[in-house]
């Protein structure tokens, strides 16, 4: 108890923090919100031709440290991380180019594509004088290199960008994005399949990261006092986990949270109940892994159907599908799954269909900071005297959490790191702020 | 419908908005937020069940208490834990059914938590009520955590049964709350305490769990009416079962919690790796009482050792593998370590059917199952497996196979010989020899 306490004190702060911030800056009013992005889901920059020039910044960890990184930022935005997400549309040519602002050489690779030009050359290998490997493809050379990257985006689905110069550190840096390709048959659907259609107002991003800070200290002390990089990979151990670039509770918080500057990208997945007839279409979740390791993520509560890995529809050679439902979305290194899910209320319970079980008194259980209250969505209960709670509306918050369970942690934080939730809004209408 | 009307009060944003910013907010600090939100929170009637509750399916309960591992090797100061009492060397946090039990029975299995956690099924769609309750620490009682049973991989659960705290609600020390779980979907689970969840998981608050089929005591698809699934054809049925529950112990983090400190959870490794809560060759002991529906216990209530495995009192589930030539033998695994396991048999191959409780074909009906020697199991994953144990050859009353982790730090446990960790025997009879098989893992 004496943890629980501390960890919600500390995510009490967080968010007092975050609501202080929020209203300091004085939001889009109402009217005008059509215009801003949405508090939740992924965030597109628009191809097909990005300006992207390699950068350093800083990102808050849940465990109130600040860790320096490095990052790829579109069109001289600042820093940020994770590095933007690439949208283009199946069939466009795309063209990156890199410029190259640290004092080491740089560059892209794009996993899953095919016949990548470097400046209208093909893309190879590099190597020195020595015929030693110096990156996997061309480079930005550093202080001040550009280079332009192309590409016909010929695979709708999910696919990762990332540094092929020195991966095993710049990749580590956070030298990684997202690219996105949408199919000819439409941005709300993942492959040019008829079943993999879904929700484009609910679709989320859930790009698995680690960081190790004694890797990223060392490099700031190259970058930021010139000093040569000294770090014995032998060493190399995370202390940080993270999706989208941040960890619990900063993962729940909206888009372009003002508080994280530097880490625009939220996490949690807010849908509606599934219904045949007001909300037939699934949700739709791109699964990234951008570590060194699996990492075992599970969504409680629903099952996400698999239909694609890598930029690949799961299907057979006469187009027979081979999707499979998962609880636990097990991703290697490197490796995109692209998911659709869906929750029902599956009882239906609900005041005139209760819960078959006495709900045992308030002085009798402890209450979770988003639990409504009641059993039923769209209801609100007692809450015991002095219970912080952050539900609105009756909604439920259905966790989603890395199940190598040591890693939803924050170099000892525990409750940290790769968590977020799904809000299950009531059915429209509802009084949902 | 008990439909709250639409809020009348002012949101929290525009609360802030109009409390004017930053210094405003931090001013108040935790004592308006709170209680704004009190007010946007207007509470409803919360409705009870109008009937007596029916008597749980189970009632388990959570608490801490003693485990034995290998002696050897040794890892100063972690393992064997000086706290321990003979004849037990490792310090768990556990579930224990105490159905049946009295309340005097019940008070005295704290103390007494097991691992893994009872091994328990139901059946698709029939409703299935576990209550819990919290006997708290008896080593800790600094440490008043609550408790809950989170059903790893239900589908469509809602908060109030998922067991996940901050979305929901926790069981305190003392107390009782009833789960009820109406599983429609066959297959194979897990499930664990989600309080504190990388300790309690890791120190031991974790069982497996599955959901037998609709298509049950049919027996024109296959003669034992036995099925992992609602297939359809027969081809997920199997004459025994075997529940393969994967975890594992990393000793600093048990030790820690039994001398009152706290790991670097980044440091975690798995010095010990267990099936169904043993190390090889206590994985192929004799099980202790193992239905859950027809538990055996001493007159305190307790578990009661098999003779000779005394230091197994609270390890109570054998992973021996045990059939007759020509049967269809399903194991059950599921993983809540942390690591990624790679179970593999030697002399036959497996033929995974289903993993994360679904059958593996397409939404046309595709099969996409596969024959393979190692089922590769990450953190918080199921699968099952079914092979057609081959032929008797004799000599001795059976032949011996096994079934280990390829992963070998977690098969070995820098033993001599390499033999300890996750891994188990499968012992082939002659056909006809042994009788059909009325729990599992028996």
């Amino acid at each position: 108890m004496r943890k629980q306490l501390f960890k919600w004190v500390a995510l009490g702060l967080v968010l007092m923090g975050g609501i202080a911030a929020l209203a300091y800056t004085a939001r889009t009013p109402i009217e005008e919100a059509s215009a801003a992005p949405p508090d939740e889901g992924i965030i597109c920059t628009y191809g097909p031709t990005f300006t992207l020039s390699t950068i350093d910044g800083y990102i808050g960890t849940p465990d109130d440290n600040v860790v320096y990184m490095w990052g790829y930022a579109a069109d001289n935005s600042p820093f940020q991380h994770p590095s933007p997400v690439l949208c283009v549309n199946e069939g466009d040519t795309v063209t990156v180019i890199l410029h190259n602002t640290l004092p080491d050489d740089v560059s892209i690779m794009f996993p899953g594509q095919e016949n990548v030009l470097a400046n209208g050359q093909p893309a190879q290998p590099q190597f020195d004088g020595g015929g030693n490997l110096t990156s996997l493809t061309n480079v930005a050379t550093a202080n001040g290199g550009s280079i332009t990257y192309s590409f016909v985006a010929d695979k709708p689905g999910t696919f990762l960008y990332e540094s092929g110069t020195e991966p095993d550190v710049q990749v580590r840096m956070g030298l990684f994005g997202a690219l996105i390709v949408r199919p000819a048959l439409g941005a709300d659907h993942v492959y040019n399949r008829s079943d993999s259609q879904f929700n484009p107002d609910t679709e989320f991003m859930v790009l698995l990261s680690e960081v190790d800070p004694f890797l990223n200290g060392a490099m700031e002390r190259h970058v930021q006092r010139n000093r040569p990089f000294i770090y014995n990979m032998e060493n190399y151990r995370p202390r940080y986990w993270l999706v989208n670039g941040r960890g619990f509770p900063d993962s729940i918080a909206p888009n372009f949270a003002s508080w994280l500057p530097s880490q625009p990208y939220g996490a949690l997945a807010r849908i509606h109940p599934y219904d045949p007839v007001d909300n037939p279409i699934p949700a739709m979740a791109r699964y990234l892994n951008v570590g060194t390791t699996e990492f075992p993520f599970h969504p409680h509560g629903n099952n996400g159907r698999v239909i694609g890995r890598d930029g690949h529809p799961l299907e057979g050679n006469s187009g027979e599908d081979l999707s499979f439902e998962k609880f636990s979305i097990n991703l290697g290194p490197g490796q995109t799954w692209d998911i659709i899910f869906k929750w029902y209320d599956a009882e239906g319970y609900s005041a005139s269909n209760p819960v078959p079980v006495t709900v045992p008194g308030i002085q009798n259980l402890v209450f979770g900071l988003f639990y409504s209250g009641s059993p039923y969505l769209g209801e609100q209960g007692t809450l015991p005297v002095g219970t912080s709670n952050t539900n609105a509306c009756g909604e439920y918050y259905i966790i989603s959490h890395n199940h190598a369970l040591y890693q939803i942690t924050s170099w000892g934080v525990p409750m940290t790191g790769p968590i977020t939730y799904m809000r299950i809004d009531p059915p429209l209408p509802n009084d949902c702020p | 419908m008990m439909k709250k009307s639409p809020p009348q009060n002012l949101s929290r944003r525009s609360f802030l908005k109009l409390a004017g910013g930053t210094a405003a907010a931090a001013a108040f600090g935790g004592y308006v937020l709170p209680r704004t939100l009190g007010k946007t929170l207007r509470p409803s009637a919360v409705s009870v069940a109008s009937a007596a509750d029916p008597e749980p399916d189970l009632f388990f309960a959570g608490t801490d208490g003693w485990i034995s591992l290998p002696d050897s090797p040794a890892i100063p100061p972690f393992h064997p834990d000086d706290l321990a009492p003979a004849p037990f060397n490792a310090y768990i946090f556990g579930f224990r059914n105490i159905t049946g039990l009295d309340a005097t029975q019940i008070a005295q299995q704290k103390n007494k938590a097991q691992h893994s956690a009872p091994l328990f099924w139901t059946q698709q769609d029939v409703p299935f009520r576990v209550k819990l309750t919290n006997l708290g620490l008896a080593l800790r009682p600094d440490l008043v955590d609550a408790h809950t049973l989170h059903w790893h991989g239900f589908r469509n659960v809602i908060p109030f049964f998922d067991g996940e705290p901050s979305g929901s609600i926790s069981v305190p020390i003392g107390r009782e709350f009833t789960y009820v779980f109406n599983a429609h979907d066959p297959g194979t689970y897990m499930y664990h305490c989600h309080v504190e969840d990388v300790e309690h998981v890791h120190m031991g608050m974790t069982g497996l769990v599955f959901v037998r089929p609709a298509q049950d005591t049919n027996t024109s698809l296959y003669p034992s009416g036995k099925y992992a699934y609602n297939d359809g054809d027969g081809s997920t049925g199997f004459d025994r079962e075997f529940a393969m529950f994967l975890s594992e112990f990393w000793a600093e983090a048990h030790w820690a919690d039994s001398h009152i400190q706290l790991p670097e959870w980044s440091d975690y490794h798995a010095d010990f790796a267990m099936l169904n809560g043993r190390v090889y060759p206590d994985t192929i002991a004799p099980s202790g009482s193992v239905d859950p529906f027809n538990l055996v216990h001493d007159a305190n209530g307790d578990l009661i050792p098999t003779p000779g495995y005394e230091r197994l009192q609270y390890q109570p589930l054998s992973s021996l593998v045990t059939c007759n030539a020509g049967e269809r033998v399903l194991l059950r695994f599921a993983n809540l370590g942390f690591m990624q396991a790679a179970m593999t048999t030697t002399g036959f191959k497996m033929h995974v059917v289903g993993k994360d409780a679904t059958l593996l074909r397409g939404r046309d009906g595709t099969d996409h199952s596969y024959m393979t020697n190692t089922v590769s199991i990450g953190a918080g994953e199921s699968a099952e497996a079914i092979f057609v144990a081959p032929p008797y050859q004799g000599p001795g009353p059976y032949d011996t196979y096994y079934l280990y982790n390829r992963a070998y730090t977690r098969s070995s446990n820098l033993s001599a010989g390499g033999a300890a960790g996750q891994m188990t025997e499968i012992h082939v009879y002659p056909a006809g020899t042994l009788g059909t098989q009325s729990v599992p893992n028996t």
